[in-house]
């Protein structure tokens, strides 16, 4: 079966591996030259010298302009690829018809159904992992000086465990549509839309009402409720894939 | 006598006579009315969205209008007032700054690709490519037609973005001319949705499938974005050199000019600047270049399909 799935969205996962390659090269470089100035920045004496501003206008300029790029970059990964790794994996197959020749060999549709979107879903988490922790890294020497916590908006969503809830999240609200939907273009519309809504309701309202309020428990919260929406949404998705008439 | 025994007349011409434009127009809504419908819906939602969230925005900034925003000391009620702006109405602001930035990359990915990908994804095109029309007018109707629908829905929707965002200019120490607010008003939001729309429509010709081709369109979008924002802007011919160091001193407002940079000769300090009031120009030169390469577009994609074996 994951050589099947493989054969069957080796397209996505190349991309995505290939963005995964290009974008954790391009951090860990950025990682690097950020945490070199800034060690440079806080060791210099005296405060005042020509050489001191020097470094401080690169770390205030060019290094934080390279932050604030990837930052936007982490925060807008896992709605891309809700909108373009979700919707295909079921709604292509209903699109083109394959879904009947998928669905009657001998693994059955719903253990098809189940593979594919746990596989899947297994890939982008654990990249999503890794480029979150890898953010955390790159971002860290700007909370200070630019007076930014890790529970500001923007950033609490790019550390910790929040981003791979979200990118797994995003991905079975895609799935889901596109089963719902059976048509690739308006599912991804539609998967954008309920995404900012979830993430537009969660940031200005439900964040507030956590019976916690620092940054670990939130995280594990947040990811808790997504990861239980998840497997909702999964549940929904097979329900919907053994009501569909073939 | 018959059609057949016409015996073929030298210097007329025998192809069948051409369909008007006008047909062109109902077939091009016909085949993509779904798109159209959709954009125009998400677009009226927001708009929607946009008008009660300004008139909450305006209300809000009303009350601050006695405020002092250098002088302001803590706790006031001007304080309180002021905090809950920037809390809960700049928030929001901001939110929507970001989504207006990314809206032609969604609007382009969304809408480009699929005018030709999706004929060549379903084989259609060998029935669309060889009817009376002709394939060349058909692919400069269509790409034409929805051009210049999506570039008026654009400009509409951005100038009720910028009547919304207009309070934060104040607020928030921003000029028009800031990177990310320059492109969401007067013209240069309308250019750039063209833009997106025809490089949506060349790489859908291009890759010849739709949804690596939505990809691409993003990523090329984005790339023509930040070299005009990062590289291009800064040298339209509409910066000023200048000794007069008053033009900058005092607190950052709208009207400050944007400072490309400062240099010293001998003992004299240089600048060089743009004035706001040159920010009708550098739309004009904005929109301009973006109205050229969204031309040049259009006839990258129209040599592919003339290329195209049918």
């Amino acid at each position: 079966m994951v050589w099947v799935t493989w054969r069957q969205n080796r397209g996505l996962l190349v991309t995505v591996l290939t963005g995964f390659v290009v974008a954790v090269g391009a951090m860990v470089f950025a990682g690097l030259q950020i945490h070199h100035d800034y060690a440079a920045l806080v060791a210099c004496r005296p405060a005042g010298s020509q050489t001191c501003q020097d470094l401080s206008s690169r770390f205030f300029g060019t290094d934080w302009h390279l932050a604030q790029g990837i930052h936007v970059a982490v925060f807008a990964a896992p709605v891309l690829l809700a909108m373009f790794a979700g919707p295909p994996v079921l709604a292509r197959e209903l699109e083109n018809a394959t879904f009947r020749y998928a669905w009657t060999q001998g693994i059955g549709r719903m253990r098809w159904t189940v593979a594919k979107l746990v596989f899947l879903s297994c890939v982008l988490t654990v990249a999503a992992l890794v480029i979150s922790q890898l953010f955390s890294w790159v971002f860290a020497p700007f909370l200070k000086p630019e007076n930014i916590t890790v529970v500001s908006l923007g950033i609490f969503d790019a550390e910790g465990i929040a981003l791979a809830a979200w990118t797994l999240a995003g991905f079975c609200i895609g799935a889901f549509i596109g089963m719902l939907v059976r048509r690739v273009l308006p599912a991804m519309v539609i998967t954008l839309g309920v995404y900012a809504a979830l993430a537009g309701a969660t940031v200005f309202y439900l964040r507030d009402h956590y019976p916690v309020g620092t940054f670990w428990p939130m995280q594990v919260f947040e990811a808790g409720w997504l990861l239980l929406l998840s497997a909702l949404l999964v549940a929904s998705t097979v329900g919907l894939v053994r009501r569909y008439a073939t | 006598m018959s059609v057949l025994t016409l015996p073929a007349q030298p210097g007329q011409d025998t192809r069948p006579a051409p369909v008007p434009w006008r047909r062109m127009l109902w077939v091009t809504w016909r085949q993509h009315r779904t798109m159209l419908i959709g954009i125009t819906s998400v677009l009226a939602a927001a708009a929607v969205f946009l008008l009660i969230a300004g008139l909450k925005v305006r209300h809000d900034y009303a009350g601050l209008v006695h405020c002092d925003f250098a002088t302001v000391t803590y706790p006031s009620a001007c304080a309180t007032k002021i905090s809950h702006f920037n809390n809960n109405d700049w928030a929001l602001g901001n939110t929507c700054l970001i989504f207006m930035n990314f809206a032609p990359a969604l609007i382009g990915a969304f809408t480009g690709p699929a005018v030709f990908a999706r004929e060549l994804e379903n084989g259609t095109f060998r029935y669309a490519w060889t009817q009376g029309i002709g394939r060349v007018r058909w692919t400069i109707a269509k790409l034409t037609l929805l051009g210049l629908v999506l570039t008026a829905l654009a400009w509409a929707f951005s100038q009720l973005y910028s009547w919304f965002f207009n309070p934060f200019l104040t607020t928030e120490d921003m000029n028009v001319l800031a990177a990310t607010v320059f492109d969401t008003r007067g013209i240069d939001f309308a250019a750039w949705v063209l833009v997106a729309f025809m490089i949506g429509a060349f790489l859908g010709m291009l890759i010849r499938r739709i949804i690596p081709a939505m990809g691409a369109t993003m990523g090329v979008y984005l790339g023509v974005m930040l070299v005009a924002w990062l590289v291009l802007r800064e040298d339209y011919p509409v910066a000023i050199n200048t000794t007069n160091a008053k033009l900058f001193n005092g607190p950052s407002s709208p009207n400050s000019p944007w400072i490309l940079k400062g240099w010293t000769v001998g003992k004299t300090e240089w600048w060089r600047y743009i004035p706001v009031s040159r920010f009708w120009p550098m739309q004009f030169i904005e929109s301009g270049w973006l109205l050229v390469l969204a031309i040049a577009l259009g006839g990258a994609t129209l040599w592919l399909v003339r290329r195209r074996a049918a």
